[in-house]
């Protein structure tokens, strides 16, 4: 029996070529490539939050300045006071969509595939992370975008929105986190889309995202992260002081509403990331159970 | 002779020799599985692989082949036992194992979003193949299992023979010593299945060591060197496809039987009546068989054959009319039914269509009328 190579590659893998950041390297193009060959709902996720800006400001509009007036915020227009909300939207239906990519790949035998190289695991995982915190930037510079030609005010400029970026990247990672946590236990993409909605209308709502909170409103809405991710935001859009559910004095100005804010939400994503992690790394592991 | 090129485990050694300096592919010693549910997949494995073998793992489902081969391309830990693919402990030298390996799953695992191209070039970056020859090897590969002309065509869009085609060659961009192929040609047609045939021969030619599941004994029988038929997580026969059907199965006897006769209320009655018949006079070593179905009876001995005689003479004693023969050499078929599915029980199949087909002449059988 002969053997003929079919290359002259073959000689380097026996050590295997495979660095972690090339291995991170792999994975954020297999993510990025995915999005740009189907890129439905990349944009369909910036036109429903499009839709969002555009509804809730005819909707609510009205009964939003008025509530804002009361609530302090006389001198803010609504579409303003809106656009965290939206943010606050887009980033979280844009992070369900790692349960999703998850599930696929589970289903259609690339998660055993991609198991079976020589790749670290980690890697594989820092990859799909990255491509997909990368989509979300995208999609809410996008969005940031179309609010300020809307007629939105960003106080603290270009510094404000990297903040802004990076609020929303702390909330997107925890929710992306949620969906591959629900997406390890249904093994489900139907699931996946009802908890995107579960998660979302509630939590938004709740939160004094869309107007001000009432009193009842606000005890609930001092366990929902995105009240952290909404005050934060706001904080930055606004240029001021804006935290609801805490009270802290400590630093001057928007720091105390972010600052806190973050460390609630670096806080939860430990947490809630820590589950996540040790539940792919058990459906990645050899063990037979 | 052609020059071969051995591989070892570092493959640093370029030396010229034949493909018995390599070590074995695979290197199993009491291979066993239980679940934490307490299933126990697989009981006691035990084979070795010699390197460049095309080497056949059959088995009724359930048996324990996908789990063995998850055990072997690491995916599954072994609860006991010693397992070393390509010289290296499964469970040891985990990396070792993958980077040496190709894996195709039984169910087609292809990224559908991606090109051909794509997909292989994301398992040639997982594989760590190095940039610069990348762009050719690829180009071998789609060339290889035909897929060059729709290179730049998302795999969503293949026919499902040609996704295992993609999926089989991204199981190959390193150019593995050892290939594991779970069952990869069920649910294909048969062109599909013999272009895929064609490329795990010339695979194996190349040197490349081939473990193949599978339920199709036809595969089985045109591809592999050797074969392990496995049951109830035991192997329980090996050695090549000739060896099995002359040490399992014999020749067959098949006699054809007139159903109209006078005892029979229908076409199993008549089989059962006469496999009993047959039982008697026959008297049957461990390695015969006698299987009734509708309107035959089936004698599975190595001496079927010459013993032919003495049994239509039992048969016509016993007032049963035989109107056909025919003897056989042994099919892998029969091997497997003879080893592998203890648990199928020929007077079921019978009982599977009552009295459906009285008029015997309407089902005709592949025998010789007397």
């Amino acid at each position: 029996m002969s053997r003929k190579r079919l290359g002259t590659a073959a000689t380097e893998t026996a050590d295997t070529g495979n660095t972690f950041l090339g291995d991170v390297r792999v994975n954020v193009e297999r993510w990025t490539r995915k999005s740009v060959h189907n890129p439905t709902a990349f944009f369909l996720e910036i036109v429903v939050a499009t839709f969002s800006l555009v509804l809730f400001t005819a909707v609510f509009g009205d009964v939003g300045a008025l509530a804002l007036e009361r609530a302090g915020f006389a001198d803010v227009n609504y579409i303003t006071y809106l656009l965290p909300a939206v943010l606050m939207q887009a980033t979280m239906g844009s992070a369900f969509s790692s349960g999703m990519g998850l599930v696929r790949d589970l289903e259609s035998g690339m998660f055993e595939k991609t198991v079976v190289t020589p790749m670290s695991w980690t890697a594989v995982l820092v990859g799909k992370s990255l491509a997909e915190l990368a989509r979300i930037v995208v999609q809410l510079l996008a969005v940031v975008g179309l609010a300020v030609a809307m007629g939105a005010t960003i106080e603290t400029g270009v510094v404000g929105v990297v903040g802004i970026l990076g609020v929303c990247l702390l909330v997107g990672l925890l929710f992306m986190s949620v969906s591959n946590v629900v997406g390890l236990l249904a093994r489900d993409e139907e699931v996946i889309n009802a908890a995107t909605m579960l998660f979302m209308f509630p939590l938004l709502f709740l939160s004094p995202a869309f107007i001000p909170m009432s009193a009842d409103v606000e005890t609930i809405a001092t366990v929902n992260p995105i009240t952290y991710g909404v005050d934060a935001v706001r904080a930055l859009v606004l240029g001021e002081d804006v935290m609801t559910v805490l009270s802290v004095t400590y630093y001057d100005g928007i720091a105390n509403t972010v600052v806190p804010a973050v460390a609630v939400l670096v806080a939860l994503n430990v947490v809630v990331g820590a589950i996540a992690v040790r539940l792919l790394a058990r459906a990645s592991s050899a063990n037979a159970d | 002779m052609p020059t071969t090129e051995p591989r070892t485990d570092h493959a640093e050694a370029e030396s010229t020799g034949t493909s018995t300096d390599r070590p074995h592919s695979i290197d199993v010693e009491g291979l066993a599985l239980t679940y934490s549910d307490g299933t126990q997949a697989v009981e006691d494995v035990t084979l070795s692989v010699p390197a460049g073998e095309f080497f056949g793992f059959l088995g009724p489902n359930g048996a324990g082949k996908t789990t063995t081969i998850k055990v072997f391309a690491t995916l599954l830990e072994p609860t006991g036992g010693r397992v070393e693919v390509n010289g290296h402990h499964v469970t040891e030298a985990r990396t070792a194992v993958r980077a040496s390996i190709g894996y195709m799953a039984q169910e087609t695992s292809i990224d559908e979003e991606l090109t051909a191209r794509e997909n292989l070039a994301f398992a040639c970056d997982a594989y760590g193949v190095g940039r610069a020859n990348r762009t050719q090897r690829i180009d071998e590969l789609l060339d290889l299992v035909d897929l060059a002309d729709v290179a730049d065509t998302p795999a969503g869009n293949f026919s499902g023979g040609m996704k295992k085609r993609l999926d089989a060659a991204t199981a190959l961009v390193h150019d593995p010593d050892l290939v594991f192929l779970d069952e990869p040609t069920t649910g294909l047609d048969p062109k599909a299945r013999n272009r895929l045939w064609d490329y795990f021969r010339r695979i194996n030619e190349q040197g490349t060591t081939v473990f193949l599941t599978t339920q199709y004994l036809e595969e089985a029988d045109q591809l592999c060197d050797r074969l392990a038929v496995i049951r109830n997580g035991r192997i329980v026969e090996d050695g090549s496809p000739d060896e099995l059907k002359r040490r399992v199965g014999g020749e067959v006897l098949e006699l054809e039987l007139d159903g109209s006769g006078a005892r029979a209320d229908s076409q199993g009655a008549t089989g059962e009546s006469a496999a009993a018949v047959l039982r008697d006079a026959a008297a049957l070593d461990d390695c015969g068989s006698v299987e009734a179905t509708e309107g035959t009876v089936r004698v599975t001995a190595p001496d079927a054959g010459e013993r032919g005689p003495d049994l239509l003479l039992a048969l016509r004693d016993a007032g049963i009319s035989v109107t056909g023969f025919d003897v056989a050499e042994p099919t892998l078929d029969d091997v497997f039914l003879a080893i592998a599915d203890e648990s199928v029980d020929p007077l079921a199949a019978a009982d599977g269509q009552p009295g459906t087909e009285d008029d015997d002449t309407s089902q005709p059988q592949q025998a010789v009328d007397v």
